[in-house]
């Protein structure tokens, strides 16, 4: 695989928290490797920054925490997405989707700019 | 900071802080360990697989403590919401659990609002006329300077003389006792100049020093000085309201002239609203002028002064005396200084202080039903509680919930207290009798409404702890299993209750008692024998000297030529001139003599009741003439004088008074007067004097300056209009109104009944209250008792044999509490003594009243529990559990 591992930009890992949650309750453990299997390790995150992440979201009331036991009986910290969470992934997730375009749009038709195109 | 040390000592904060890093750490090692897991099942060795991991967790120390951080504000935060989610869930639930017991929820708050209301009322009214007399800086070291004869006195009053201006000027000059001393005198004149209608102001005459004993400065301008009253005193301040809304506050008019009365005065200055004379009048004055001791008299204006610090009121009148003696040549004190302390001079002082232990006594019957009503409540909810606890509901959430409840309660009914406060003080002031007027100056009083919120606030907090307490001693278990009616403690919980009745009886019984006295003496005043006919009796007020009659010639031929066209109008039945008016004293000042008896000590001053009258005054005042005749010449040479009856019976009791011959000796010189008859004896004093000491009638001569004639008419008082009338046409052009006598001496009473329903007030509420918390423990028991009673109806107890336990259990709180009263009264009346008229503190009619009437209340209180009790259906209570 060509491409590098990008380095995930601010406030997004929250978002990719909580779609990882949007299906199921998961521990910390199943977070790293749900965002692993899906970005396909094209993703450099630390793990204690996704700790971190999760936190925070606890805190502000989008996540909620229990324990409870993995399949082989270990005890583990549980995250649910609350509500409020649900709310903020869906707005996020549009907000995220339209600025991505608009920037993805702004950085593919700058190469047609007449400026450039007679520098090239 | 708090140590660690001691922070563990406590554990609570320590073993929180551990369960954070403890919770981190499980979580980074369960990562690692999975991690590790999965590299393992990729294939790495054991080894690396571990380093792999941590180096994919990123820095661990770092990391971990910064996970240890957010940890721990993910905790508090969500605490800090958790406690707002369970206040605003105990809130609610307390809302609801209030307004689900309508009936005892009302009940509670009413008891609260009412003791904390009460109490405020009266303590702020009590306070702002005992205590806060004076406004000004030092003020419990101002007092009144006044003198008194001697000795002599037998008017059973004290009588206080308001110093002549040469001693007053002799204690400012040479008297250390006093820091200062000052008059403030405030009489109407008449405003001429400066645009504008002329009108009457009040105009105040102060020493220059007065506005620094008030602590105040001018508002603009310059203060007068003592080279002003030298130069001649023709300068004015303007009081504040006048200088606004006449001089449109305006500094143009400084250095311009007014003419007060026949003098002109110039600005030069403000003084501000809040400068009152002393005693403090509400009545703000128009115009300060200075006062001139040299030449002006004090007149019957007070002096006041402020003792230098540490000085006490008997060194300083030692002090004015000497200073006095040495100032007279004969060294002699014929008056000897009396100082008396702003609240001494109060009217009704010991009825304000006998009111206030009143509302205290309310206050705490008051307290009694709130623990009561809390007691009783959270024994009825015993079992919910017990429910809820077996829940899952920590012991700690419980207590929360229920004081959140209990404040609730309180603070909502110190709400209540604070509107009641205030309403009834505006009550109070609205009803105030006339002779109780500084009370307009009440406003509610601070501190005592936080004490009063405090201690109701208190009690409620107590009683309402102390009930969940008992709840949570008793094992969850135990109180699901038993029935919640019938679990162990219930005999303390009963005894505590039935404490608080018999004492809540106990506190309305004294006051009961005190209650029955007054309004026995209030009756008693109404009922009592004036001696004489105040109804269809008129008085005339005639100010001859305001309108220049000024010699006693002048006077005599206006009042002859009155009396001559008074009897004309048809309305009138009989008329005469009177000194003084019915209500009102007067004295003869010198040593009182009987010809034949032994002469009283020389420097024996005596003050002798005298009135001059007509020989018609006895008819129209319809006093019975009952020795001897009216006068029979009313010329001075005549030298006649009648006797009232009392005085006659205790100096002549088996012969006649009339034909010996008494004296008011001011000198060896003064003649004697001859009795010619013996009045009955007439109270023209007021209902409340009653005295066997002389009062002298003697013909009415031409020496008064205002002189008073008494109309009886059979009528009403508009058709002696015409009287008026004449007195104008003979150039009185303003007389002052026609004045009921029956009005003036029912103003008498209006004092003494005030303050009696103002007791009856509270009686009744303490009686009301105590009648609550009676009937709250007989439901309780009746409640308790449904199995039993239910098991004696089975077996056979007719219905009357029920409802007679009942009625028993009561009455027998009651009569415990009666007995305790009483007792209390006896001692608590003696306070009640010097207001009783015609009642002993002991009077026995009045202890006897209030125990029948507390006895037959506590009877209806009982009814609705043995209604109750009776209708228990002995099949169902039997079942209950």
């Amino acid at each position: 695989m060509l491409v590098s591992r990008l380095p995930v930009l601010k406030g997004t890992l929250d978002l990719l928290v909580l779609r990882a949650l949007s299906w199921t309750p998961m521990h910390g453990f199943e977070i790293v490797e749900w965002l692993e299997r899906a970005a396909a390790g094209s993703l450099d995150v630390e793990d204690s920054a996704l700790y971190q992440a999760v936190y925070r979201l606890e805190e502000r009331g989008l996540l909620q925490a229990d324990w409870g036991v993995t399949e082989n009986n270990r005890r583990a910290r549980y995250y649910k997405i609350s509500a409020a969470g649900r709310a903020h992934l869906r707005a996020e997730t549009k907000n995220w989707v339209a600025y991505a375009d608009t920037v993805t749009n702004i950085l593919t038709v700058a190469t047609n700019n007449p400026a450039n195109s007679s520098a090239s | 900071m708090i140590r660690a040390g001691i922070k563990r000592v406590f554990r609570l904060a320590l073993r929180r802080r551990d369960r954070w890093e403890r919770e981190v750490e499980d979580e980074i090692k369960l990562h690692l360990a999975l991690r590790a897991e999965q590299l393992i099942a990729q294939g790495a060795s054991p080894d690396d697989a571990y380093l792999e991991a941590v180096r994919k967790f990123g820095p661990l120390v770092e990391s971990r403590a910064r996970l240890i951080d957010a940890a721990r504000h993910r905790e508090q935060r969500m605490q800090r919401t958790e406690y707002v989610s369970d206040l605003r869930q105990d809130i609610g639930f307390a809302l609801r659990s209030l307004r689900r017991q309508r009936t005892w929820t009302a009940v509670a708050l009413l008891t609260f609002a009412l003791g904390i209301g009460a109490t405020t009322a009266v303590i702020s009214v009590v306070s702002a006329v005992l205590l806060h007399l004076l406004p000004y800086p030092n003020a419990d070291r101002i007092v009144y300077v006044a003198q008194e004869p001697t000795e002599g006195n037998t008017t059973g009053i004290s009588v206080s003389i308001t110093p002549l201006s040469q001693i007053v000027r002799e204690w400012m000059r040479n008297a250390h006792s006093f820091e200062t001393f000052e008059t403030g005198q405030l009489v109407t004149k008449k405003l001429k100049t400066v645009g504008g209608d002329p009108s009457q102001v009040n105009v105040a005459s102060i020493f220059p020093t007065f506005l620094s004993f008030t602590g105040q400065r001018v508002l603009r301008g310059r203060m007068f000085t003592q080279t002003d009253v030298v130069n001649g005193g023709h300068v004015v301040l303007l009081g504040e309201t006048m200088w606004r809304t006449r001089f449109a506050a305006s500094d143009s008019v400084f250095g311009k002239v007014v003419t007060l009365g026949d003098s002109t005065y110039q600005i030069i200055g403000v003084l501000p609203s809040t400068v009152q004379v002393p005693p403090y009048v509400p009545k703000a004055p128009d115009f300060w002028i200075p006062f001139d001791i040299r030449t002006e008299d004090l007149g019957l204006w007070n002096l006041v002064g402020r003792l230098r610090p540490g000085v006490t009121v008997a060194q300083a009148e030692r002090e004015l005396d000497s200073v006095y003696a040495r100032s007279t040549n004969t060294g002699k004190v014929l008056f000897r200084a009396r100082i008396t302390t702003p609240s001494q001079r109060v009217n009704f002082r010991d009825s304000l202080i006998m009111l206030t232990g009143a509302v205290a006594l309310v206050l705490l019957v008051a307290c009694a039903n709130v623990a009561h009503l809390l007691l009783a409540r959270s024994a009825s909810r015993q079992r919910e509680l017990a429910i809820r606890a077996a829940l899952g509901a920590g012991r700690g959430r419980l207590l929360r919930q229920l004081l959140t409840e209990c404040m609730l309660l309180t603070g909502v009914g110190a709400a209540l207290g604070i509107a009641i406060g205030w309403a009834g003080l505006k009550g109070l002031v609205a009803l105030r009798p006339g002779s109780l007027d500084s009370l307009q100056l009440a406003r509610l009083d601070g501190t005592t409404l936080a004490i009063a919120i405090g201690v109701a606030v208190a009690s409620g907090l107590l009683f309402g702890i102390l009930g969940v307490l008992q709840s949570s001693r008793s094992s969850t278990n135990d109180s699901l299993k038993a029935s919640a009616l019938s679990s162990s403690h219930s005999r303390r919980e009963r005894r505590l209750r039935a404490g608080l009745v018999v004492s809540e009886m106990a506190l309305s019984a004294t006051l009961i008692v005190g209650a029955v006295m007054l309004v026995r003496s209030v009756v008693n005043l109404q009922r009592s024998d004036l001696g004489f006919t105040p109804h269809g009796l008129y008085a005339v007020t005639l100010p001859l000297d305001d309108y220049g009659f000024n010699t006693p010639a002048a006077r005599g031929a206006f009042v002859a030529e009155f009396m001559r066209r008074a009897h004309d109008v048809p309305s009138v039945v009989s008329a005469s001139l009177t000194g003084i008016q019915p209500g009102s004293r007067w004295f003869s000042v010198g040593r009182f003599e009987i010809e034949g008896e032994p002469r009283p000590p020389e420097n024996k001053t005596d003050l002798v009741d005298i009135n001059s009258v007509q020989p018609a005054f006895f008819a129209t005042m319809k006093i019975p003439i009952k020795q001897g005749t009216v006068f029979t010449d009313t010329t001075l040479e005549g030298r006649q004088v009648i006797v009232n009856a009392g005085f006659a019976r205790k100096h002549w009791p088996t012969g006649s008074a009339v034909g010996h011959r008494v004296r008011v000796a001011h000198s060896d010189s003064t003649p004697w007067y001859t009795i010619v008859g013996v009045a009955g004896e007439a109270s023209t004093s007021g209902p409340m004097a009653e005295s066997s000491a002389p009062l002298l009638y003697t013909p009415h001569d031409n020496n008064h300056t205002s002189d008073v004639m008494l109309v009886r008419t059979n009528s009403d008082a508009r058709t002696l209009a015409p009287l008026l009338d004449i007195a104008r046409t003979m150039g009185i052009r303003r007389p002052p109104p026609i004045e009921s006598v029956e009005e003036t001496m029912r103003g008498f009473l209006a004092g003494p009944r005030f303050i009696m329903l103002l007791l009856t007030a509270f009686t009744l509420l303490a009686v009301a209250l105590a009648a609550i918390g009676l009937y709250g423990v007989m439901s309780h028991r009746v409640e308790q008792d449904t199995r039993e009673i239910g098991i004696r109806v089975a077996l056979g107890a007719s219905g009357s044999r029920i409802g007679r336990t009942v009625i028993t259990r009561g009455i027998g709180l009651t009569v415990a509490g009666v007995v305790l009263g009483l007792g209390g009264a006896r001692w608590a009346t003696k306070i009640v003594e010097s207001q009783l008229h015609g009642v002993s503190p002991l009077d026995p009619v009045s202890f006897i009243v209030g125990a029948l009437l507390l006895i037959a209340i506590s009877v209806v209180a009982c009814v609705v529990p043995m209604r109750r009790a009776l209708s228990v259906d002995p099949m169902t209570a039997i079942r209950a559990d």
